[in-house]
């Protein structure tokens, strides 16, 4: 068991997602560092896809009240297990009684701890992870709190083991993010775009876990055309643009949308938007299809054999 | 019907561009047959008034090979299903506190808070999409007497079961939310459960009456 002792800025439980729902207006609500997300349970001996907990923020902090190990992965965090400096990316034995502190993060945003158990937990539709809008999934929908408990089942014996370096993405700003072609790029000025591609954005503080909202030159529609769109499904990682003309990046908290769309980040470097934080520099730059599947595919492909490096 | 490419993991399917309840009903057949074929690598499907998105898992099957699956199902895919559209009847406390906007709702329309609930309440609409929050029905197409904006500024907070209106549309807030339609009634019906299947009361294409009570 473990029992949370301040839960940071915030802190909830996620998985990789809640699919096959969206007909029914149901998303995703995944972990949002989808690599972090699987890097922390190969560290921590899982092939599946358990529950981890997400947070943001300093002062998180647990006591175990059992004896497994844990990782952490995403931002990179300055952080203790019972006084002793721990690392990110690294898997590391606790103790009945040990007590983990995270005192700042160093780089990056969002942080995942995982566990060499699985926590007790009901799945809903089919996942973990929890609708924070709607309040399911997850701890009873909600963010954790101090005090609360978890439960584990299947506690495993595993080693200390570290995640490659190389494999690890850069986190510090200023974000570089690719992007294909959205369906309505058409709706927009070329000269809008061309700045859009050139200039650099910052991460409004109006961010949140459904979507990043971007301060910087406006993106004008062309004289005439329409500023919204009949509402119809969106993918996670679309670039909206509502009439006042700046970005919001979908996240992965909704399935339709009325705004025109002017891109989609590329899959290769949507792991990212789990660490764009209020007052981050953005670049955006343009990539045809199939350079964005090509590298995903080259990604996809590097992380499949870490699954091998037990 | 175009199948458009929407970045890596998406093929939309375009069949019109206006909010038409002939090309919605195309749609949403479509969206049936397609989720009764259960195609591998096919993640989510979601049908909206004049589009489905497929949204699929690259990993699992390239682009091209999903399209010609889509192609080689394409006829019997927009064939129409001979079905019996469900028809749900909600019941509905207008106006006073559970319709905060009714009065603005009246002003703006010239009608009498009677004659809205009357003209609300006697049209049978189609579940033209689902979204936005789960469960939450688009509902159309609304009387254009019923005509009203968006809230310039939206609510912070909608309490669930509220049942508004935006421009051609009536919608109800399954969840408390946030949200800008004009709230002119409350029911309490639950129309999202999501401890049992099929979690959503309202599925696309089902047809909804309310009940004044």
């Amino acid at each position: 068991m473990i029992e949370i002792i301040n839960p940071g800025l915030q802190s909830i439980v996620a998985d990789n997602g809640r699919y096959g729902f969206a007909d029914i207006g149901v998303p995703a609500s995944s972990a949002l560092d989808g690599f972090a997300y699987k890097a922390v349970n190969l560290l921590t001996g899982h092939l599946n896809s358990p529950p981890v907990i997400e947070s943001i923020g300093p002062m998180f902090s647990l006591v175990f009240h059992s004896n497994m190990t844990f990782a952490i992965t995403g931002a990179w965090v300055d952080g203790t297990i019972d006084d002793r400096p721990l690392t990110s990316w690294q898997s590391i034995k606790a103790k009945k009684g040990s007590i983990l502190k995270i005192k700042r993060v160093l780089k990056g945003f969002r942080y995942y701890l995982g566990f060499s158990g699985i926590m007790d937990l009901e799945k809903i539709m089919g996942s973990y992870t929890t609708n924070m809008e709607c309040h399911f999934g997850g701890y009873g929908g909600r963010p954790l709190k101090k005090g609360d408990t978890i439960r584990f089942t299947f506690i495993k014996e595993i080693s200390e083991k570290s995640m490659d370096s190389d494999t690890i993405p850069n986190m510090d700003p200023p974000h570089i993010l690719r992007v294909v072609d959205g369906p309505e790029e058409g709706f927009f000025r070329e000269d809008c775009i061309g700045v859009f591609f050139r200039e650099s954005y910052k991460v409004s503080p109006k961010s949140n876990r459904t979507g990043v909202t971007l301060a910087g030159p406006p993106v004008e529609f062309k004289e005439g055309v329409e500023k919204s769109i009949i509402s119809e499904g969106v993918l996670p990682g679309t670039i909206q643009i509502p009439g006042d003309g700046m970005p919001v990046i979908l996240l992965h908290e909704r399935t339709v949308g009325g705004y025109a769309r002017l891109g989609v980040i590329a899959r290769v470097d949507q792991d990212l938007l789990a660490h764009l934080k209020p007052g981050d520099d953005v670049v955006f730059k343009r990539l045809s299809l199939g350079d964005a599947e090509q590298l995903w595919m080259q990604r996809q492909k590097k992380i499949k054999n870490l699954s091998k490096f037990d | 019907m175009e199948y458009l490419r929407y970045g890596e993991c998406g093929i939309r399917i375009v069949f019109g561009d206006t909010i038409d309840p002939a090309i919605n009903s195309r749609v949403i057949n479509y969206y049936r047959h397609l989720k009764s074929k259960e195609i591998t690598g096919i993640i989510d499907i979601v049908p909206s008034f004049n589009a489905c998105l497929i949204i699929f898992d690259n990993t699992q099957i390239e682009f091209l090979r999903l399209l010609n699956t889509l192609r080689e199902n394409e006829a019997e895919a927009v064939s129409p299903i001979e079905s019996k559209p469900q028809i749900h009847e909600i019941p509905v406390r207008y106006g006073g506190e559970y319709g905060p906007d009714m009065g603005f709702v009246s002003s703006f329309t010239g009608l009498s808070e009677k004659e809205i609930v009357h003209i609300h309440a006697s049209t049978v609409y189609t579940v033209y999409t689902i979204g936005f929050i789960p469960g939450f029905p688009y509902l159309g197409v609304l009387d254009k007497r019923l005509f009203v904006p968006r809230l310039t500024t939206p609510r912070t907070s909608v309490p669930a079961g509220s049942v508004g209106l935006a421009q051609l549309q009536t919608g109800i807030y399954t969840f408390e939310s946030p949200g800008g339609w004009q709230i002119i009634g409350r029911t309490d019906m639950r129309l999202f459960d999501y401890n049992n299947p099929p979690y959503s009361l309202l599925q696309t294409g089902d047809r909804v009456r309310f009940i004044p009570v």
